[in-house]
């Protein structure tokens, strides 16, 4: 079925993106009237299939519980009509809308994601499908099964190429995965990091195997955020469209807004995931949760890193409302409360998704996290004095104990200038980001003997708030070192962990990333060196759990989710 | 009061396959002591696995004299208990074990049938705050889910691999209720012979075995550990996840579809490769679940330390971390850990039921490799269970080299065709001082 792009007359601008209706938060949550709340998504446009299908998001109807494949959804294709549904029942026994709540959600946080960064982003799954190996190169189109089965979970698989959304009881009602904001954009967050950085599902480190889950939940609570209605939702009632500064304490903002939500929507879905938000909400500063056992666990791990994000959140939303009455204690008006509030999450969620650009490809911790999302921030925003997000999220961050890895807190630029010369067919060719490499490979530091390749170059151009425009070209490498554990101390700064055996097989895995400026010459060069004093405490930290060459979980989100839901899993160093 | 404590001790160690069974005989001048750890298999070998459980169930009968003074079902997995089955005809393995006539039958305090189903533990009947759906009750509607996760299975044949398909067979069949078993043990505890056991309660078998110490090191009540819990949901009340499954997946009874009035498609070409990864999927998700029931359910072994003449013996079913933890926290019962002469390898040698950072070396830490006085027993069957890709293979490869080095190892697997059981004999004899 045509699009509505190819049927608008040449002499009508043409529309990019088309109205679709979905759920603001999940259907436990009411509107004004009573309802569901709903909102109104920009959705890219582009040509749909029934399913709906189309260049990057493919549902399919599968139900395997029951060996159900449901006919593909032509309904709602061009024209939105569910706008000023609120009806509860309706909207949950309607499976076309929850194909294309899925399909609008999935797509408006890709989209999301490509606006930040400035250019596609890829999934990271090989392509081929249905004809596996037959087909080079990535695939393009993750598919997505609404109804997936009966478990109260969802997942991102790469084997797989999909997201699976499950669907379960609870009392008499059915509680649909599919129907949840912040699952979908979380589970699509998972997609979209592994497609940027596919090493960070690798075992590292505690702070790598937190953050996946980490930064989906950050991405999944800031959409839900940047969406006015929510936050107007959740202030109370009447008086006159004004809030009284009293309730606009950080104090106030976390119990009444942040826990407030966190509860509503953690009604029904709690038992698919807990309740990062509200655990996060009421997680009180300290520096030393990084070092206690039990925020080693990944999923502990990552409400240090939510909670850090939200309380920058609510530190720069006050600072947006200084001006404007907070400082002299008066109320103010409603409305702008809330749109402060919904750009200050809009915000902080593209700072979030720009910084993966600078950030290593592997071996992450928080650390050089905090310092991609300060650097990347700069360039597009080189003053931060009107709403001071970087030092919101320095502030919020060093309180849990995360701090910068450089002393100006942000990455240094390198320390001789490096230019391209070859610089167009480098913004296309890893064959040219090689030649780059190889050229440079002593100024690099890279290390000589190791395996190097080049996973991506990407061109991008990224537009502030006032349209000026960053060309930037991002070019990842990785470098992989197989040895003797025996062989270790040739590398100087790596030692064995006690007790491996001299013999064991030890792979190491190093990378960085190069961010050159639009004509050709070298920004910034982060890295995490395949022989740094970094893989000696990776190696203790897989020894000493009993990960140590394990085989790589294939469908780790799925048994992620499970385990956060059930508990902990069992400490690996009493496994054999 | 030498005289009465027994002068050697005789284990056996049958060959049941992937399962576990024991017979302790303590020779007594007054007469021997006989005492049954479990009998149950859920994988016969390949070499005379016709009649093996009947051959075993006779060559008990056999070895104790037609006289059983205990039986310890450590819990209620098939592989430790499906000999205890009975049959119609009244000629079933169980039958024969009921006519030993046990004078006790110890099991975990979770399997004591008066047992309130909201029990935290064995003195309470009341449910804690909030009306919670407690541990017990869960294990038992676990149980249920895997009937129907198994009879879900042909769903997925010729969807997803058969070694997928054949662990989850493996791993849920040995969840299965064993209704007859559990009734028979049930019949045989009868008239105050039950003995439902957790840790540092008396195992009743003080009077069975004088001169020997018998503790009982697990499992822990819930409010003796709330580690126990973490094997299940964080939310104490229920496994409930699994129970929305019995309720309305498919396999219980009352398949539905969710849309009814929705239009279905056929096989559809660009959806074929996508159902069977989801299949696969779902096949995955069903199997992880059912290890955590399997988990669940060998937390609840009862773990018991025979102690006489200053050496120990440590029978823990298949007691995992979660079980030991509670026992472990005490420095008192460490030290007594380190004398322990033999060790029944716990769960047939998995990657997990030997806790590697705090039981194996206090049992095994202070030997040297030569000259090893360790004994250690494993009941255990190679290719049934886990997968050697993954690192879950039982027995796991890096404990049985352990136990190979630092014990004198005796393995069922290892057992010639035909051979029944292999008697170890350990010396009680007090050493006098000079």
């Amino acid at each position: 079925m045509p699009g509505p792009a190819l049927r608008t007359p040449r002499h009508k601008p043409c529309p990019r993106t088309r109205k679709m209706t979905v759920i603001a938060q999940d259907p436990s949550v009411e509107g004004l009237n009573g309802g569901v709340l709903t909102v109104s998504l920009d959705v890219p446009l582009e040509r749909l299939a029934p399913g709906p299908r189309g260049s990057r998001v493919h549902v399919i109807d599968y139900d395997v519980s029951n060996n159900v494949l449901y006919r593909p959804t032509s309904k709602g294709l061009d024209k939105d009509h569910y706008v000023n549904m609120t009806d509860r029942d309706r909207l949950i026994s309607d499976r076309n809308f929850h194909s294309l709540n899925v399909y609008a959600i999935v797509m408006t946080t890709l989209a999301r994601f490509e606006n930040a960064l400035g250019r596609r982003a890829p999934f990271s799954f090989p392509g081929g499908g249905l004809y596996p190996g037959a087909a080079p190169g990535r695939g393009h189109v993750i598919k997505v099964a609404p109804h997936a089965f009966v478990e109260a979970n969802a997942f991102y698989s790469r084997r797989d190429e999909g997201l699976f959304f499950g669907y379960f009881t609870s009392g008499k009602k059915t509680i649909f995965t599919c129907l949840s904001y912040d699952v979908i954009a979380h589970e699509t967050t998972h997609s979209l990091l592994d497609g940027l950085r596919s090493r960070y599902m690798d075992r590292s480190s505690p702070d790598q195997a937190a953050f996946h889950e980490g930064f989906a939940d950050v991405i999944a609570i800031l959409s839900v955020f940047q969406n006015s209605k929510v936050i107007d939702a959740s202030f109370p009632k009447g008086r006159k469209g004004k809030i009284a500064p009293g309730l606009l304490s950080s104090e106030k903002l976390r119990r009444s807004f942040l826990v407030g939500v966190a509860d509503e929507m953690g009604q029904e879905l709690k038992k698919v995931r807990g309740n990062p938000l509200r655990n996060s909400a009421l997680l009180k500063p300290s520096p030393r949760y990084l070092e206690e056992d039990e925020f080693k666990e990944e999923h502990r791990r990552g409400e240090i890193f939510v909670a850090a994000m939200l309380n920058a959140f609510l530190e720069v939303w006050r600072h947006r409302l200084w001006d404007i009455g907070l400082e002299e204690r008066i109320s103010i008006d409603r409305d702008r409360v809330v749109k402060e509030g919904a750009e200050a999450a809009s915000h902080l969620l593209t700072m979030a998704i720009r910084a993966i650009d600078y950030a290593p490809p592997v071996d992450l911790q928080f650390g050089d996290f905090l310092t991609a999302l300060l650097t990347a921030d700069h360039e597009l925003y080189p003053d931060d004095s009107r709403y001071k997000y970087r030092a919101a999220l320095e502030k919020a961050f060093v309180s849990f104990g995360i701090k910068s890895i450089v002393k100006s807190g942000m990455w240094n630029p390198p320390k001789t200038s490096l230019r391209c010369n070859h610089f167009d067919s480098l913004k296309r060719e890893p064959d040219e980001a090689f030649a780059f490499l190889w050229e440079n490979q002593k100024r690099l530091e890279l290390h000589p003997d190791a395996y190097t390749y080049v996973p991506s170059v990407r061109p991008c151009s990224r537009v502030d708030t006032d349209g000026f425009i960053l060309h930037e070209t991002i070019v990842e490498y990785v470098q992989i070192l197989d040895l003797k554990a025996g062989e270790l101390s040739r590398l100087r700064k790596v030692r064995k962990p006690n007790k491996m055996p001299n013999t064991e097989h030890v792979r190491l895995y190093g990378g960085g990333v190069l961010v050159f400026d639009e004509f050709g010459s070298l920004k910034y060069h982060v890295n995490s060196k395949v022989d740094s004093e970094k893989q000696t405490k990776r190696l203790k930290y897989l020894w000493n759990r009993g990960d140590f060459n394990q085989p790589q979980a294939l469908r780790r989100f799925a048994t992620l989710h499970r385990m956060r839901m059930l508990g902990g899993a069992a400490d690996t160093k009493e496994k054999w | 009061m030498a005289s009465r404590s027994p002068q050697s001790l005789i284990i056996r160690t049958y060959q049941v396959g992937f399962g576990d069974c024991f017979l302790l005989s303590f020779k007594y001048a007054s007469g021997d002591r006989h005492v049954l750890i479990d009998f149950g298999s859920t994988g016969l070998p390949k070499n005379g696995s016709v009649g093996l459980m009947r051959k075993v169930a006779k060559a008990i009968e056999n070895d104790c004299g037609k006289k059983l003074h205990a039986v310890v079902a450590t819990h209620r997995h098939k592989d430790h208990i499906s000999g205890f089955a009975t049959s119609k005809k009244k000629n079933g393995t169980g039958d024969l074990i009921a006519s030993l006539k046990p004078d006790i039958v110890i099991q975990p305090w979770t399997e004591n049938p008066k047992l309130k189903r909201d029990a935290t533990g064995p003195g309470k009947t009341k449910a804690p705050a909030g009306g919670k759906r407690l541990y017990v009750s869960s294990l038992s509607e676990l149980q249920e889910f895997t009937e129907f996760a198994l009879d879900n299975l042909n769903a997925f044949s010729g969807m997803i691999e058969s070694s997928l398909l054949n662990e989850l067979t493996f791993v849920g069949d040995d969840n299965l209720k064993n209704r007859s078993a559990i009734d028979n043990l049930i019949t045989m505890g009868k008239n105050g012979k039950g003995r439902y056991v957790y840790f540092g309660s008396k195992s009743g078998l003080e009077k069975i075995l004088p001169g020997v110490k018998v503790s009982v090191l697990g499992p822990p009540t819930l409010q003796q550990s709330k580690e126990i819990k973490s094997q299940r949901a964080k939310d104490p009340n229920e496994f409930w996840q699994l129970r929305q499954l019995q309720e309305f997946g498919p396999g219980s009874g009352h398949r539905r579809r969710l849309f009814k009035s929705a239009r279905i498609a056929k096989n559809p070409i660009y959806a074929r490769w996508f159902r069977e990864q989801a299949a696969r999927v779902h096949a995955e998700s069903l199997l992880s679940m059912v290890r955590i029931l399997d988990d669940a359910m060998n937390n609840t072994s009862v773990i018991l330390l025979f102690e006489v003449a200053g050496k120990a013996f440590l029978f823990p079913g298949d007691a995992q971390i979660e079980n030991w933890s509670y026992a472990l926290k005490k420095k008192a019962i460490c030290n007594r850990l380190k004398k322990v002469k033999v060790y029944k390898v716990g769960h047939h040698g998995s990657l997990n039921a030997t806790p590697k950072a705090s039981l194996w070396p206090l049992i095994a830490g202070a030997r040297k490799t030569a000259n090893p006085q360790l004994v250690t027993l494993l009941s255990t069957l190679a290719g049934k269970h886990g997968n050697k890709s993954r690192g879950t293979e039982v027995p796991r490869q890096l404990l049985l080299k352990e136990l190979e080095e630092k014990s004198q190892l005796t393995a069922t697997n290892t057992f010639k065709a035909g051979e029944l059981r292999r008697p170890v004999t350990i010396s009680l004899r007090s050493r006098k001082r000079k």
